[in-house]
């Protein structure tokens, strides 16, 4: 699964979760396929961003999974000794894998 | 001179930054006055097109995370406070320069905000829109030191690339103070309140905010999980040093960090609509 920005939503995307406003109201449930109509919707609620199924979009800048995993161990490279930041990095990086593999 | 005192009477006088919207010391009056209504600052503010516009913009970005559009200043107020809002007034030039000339730091001080507005609505702080506030220009200091100072911000940028340092490290040992420090002096000068003033400048040390040890940790822990992330850029590629009494004041474990997770990938998301074009 991926989180996208809403203006990066395309025609025949899959919802991997429901869309939810702010304030937790679901405006389209998990598995809806987007159509025009529905991103419009979305963006006129005040919908910011969607996790939509697959990894469909790769964003201006973003790299794979491998070199963002590898990125994020180097810049933890001074703190690593320290176990709550050993912690933090683990949680980020269980958290991009499982996006991934979602 | 001694170079912080130089700094300091600088900071008095800026030049490369634009002057204070005039508009400031007349809302500053205005608030002395208890009478003053929302709508009465409102329309004071709105006689200001472009500050206006600038304001709604920020409100309306997602780190402040309200539901449906803020259409008008006077809303704005009431939704998120006059210190928000004055805040965001005071510091509007200073987001032209960032935006202009560093753009990662831009990036860097939004995801803070995000980070920071998940956090303190996790952890029920008074006004969760001040603490995003003041994550939003925890690193005011840096901008003035590029901006202001451009032989020592190029002598500090280079010991960061050659020696691997942190910023502030070589900020230390250029100027003999922290960008911390200098975003204090700079909140103080512009009479930002104190709930902002304090954590920006020990956002390094927030062991040392005091009564507002609370928000100063949610933006020291906000400081390094952007940039654990990538999101943005903070002047130098490390995670810095956690303070440990400052993760005690917010600490969550692993099915809470999990949640924040994907609270923040979608803030950080919602924020690209903001900063990225498609």
């Amino acid at each position: 699964m991926q989180v996208i920005p809403i203006r990066a939503a395309k025609e025949g995307m899959e919802l991997a979760k429901g869309a939810v406003t702010e304030d937790g109201k679901v405006l389209c449930g998990e598995g809806t396929t987007l159509t025009m109509a529905v991103i419009s919707r979305l963006e006129k609620s005040g919908v910011g961003a969607i996790t939509v199924k697959g990894h469909p979009v790769r964003l201006p800048g973003e790299k794979g999974l491998k070199e963002r995993i590898k990125d994020l161990e180097e810049r933890f490279l001074k703190v690593k000794d320290d176990p709550v930041e050993r912690a933090l990095m683990r949680l980020i990086a269980e958290y991009w894998v499982e996006s991934y593999s979602a | 001179m001694d170079k912080i005192q130089e700094i300091k009477d600088r900071l008095k006088n800026l030049k490369s930054l634009p002057t204070l919207p005039p508009i400031v010391s007349r809302l500053n009056e205005m608030v002395e006055d208890e009478d003053v209504t929302a709508v009465s600052l409102g329309k004071v503010i709105e006689k200001d097109q472009v500050l206006t516009s600038k304001l709604l913009r920020m409100v309306n970005s997602s780190f402040f995370g309200f539901p449906q559009r803020i259409s008008t200043v006077s809303n704005a107020i009431v939704l998120l406070g006059f210190n928000v809002i004055k805040t965001l007034i005071v510091t509007s030039s200073i987001f032209d320069v960032m935006q202009s000339s560093d753009i990662g730091l831009w990036e860097h001080s939004l995801g803070c905000a995000a980070f920071s507005g998940i956090m303190a609505a996790r952890r029920n702080i008074k006004n969760p829109e001040e603490v995003s506030t003041a994550s939003l220009i925890h690193d005011i200091g840096k901008v003035v030191i590029r901006s202001e100072f451009p032989e020592y911000y190029a002598k500090i940028v280079e010991d960061v690339e050659r020696r691997g340092v942190f910023m502030r490290e070589a900020e230390e040992e250029v100027l003999g103070v922290q960008h911390g420090e200098i975003g204090g002096w700079l909140a103080d000068e512009w009479n930002l309140p104190e709930r902002l003033s304090i954590p920006i400048r020990f956002h390094h040390y927030p062991e040392k905010a005091g009564e507002f040890v609370e928000i100063a940790s949610i933006i020291h822990i906000s400081d390094i999980v952007i940039r654990a992330w990538g999101y943005g850029f903070g002047g130098d590629k490390w995670v810095p040093p956690l303070s440990h009494a400052a993760w005690e004041q917010i600490k969550f474990g692993k099915a809470e960090g999990r949640e924040i997770m994907e609270e923040l990938d979608l803030r950080l998301s919602e924020l690209k609509n903001f900063t990225m074009e498609f």
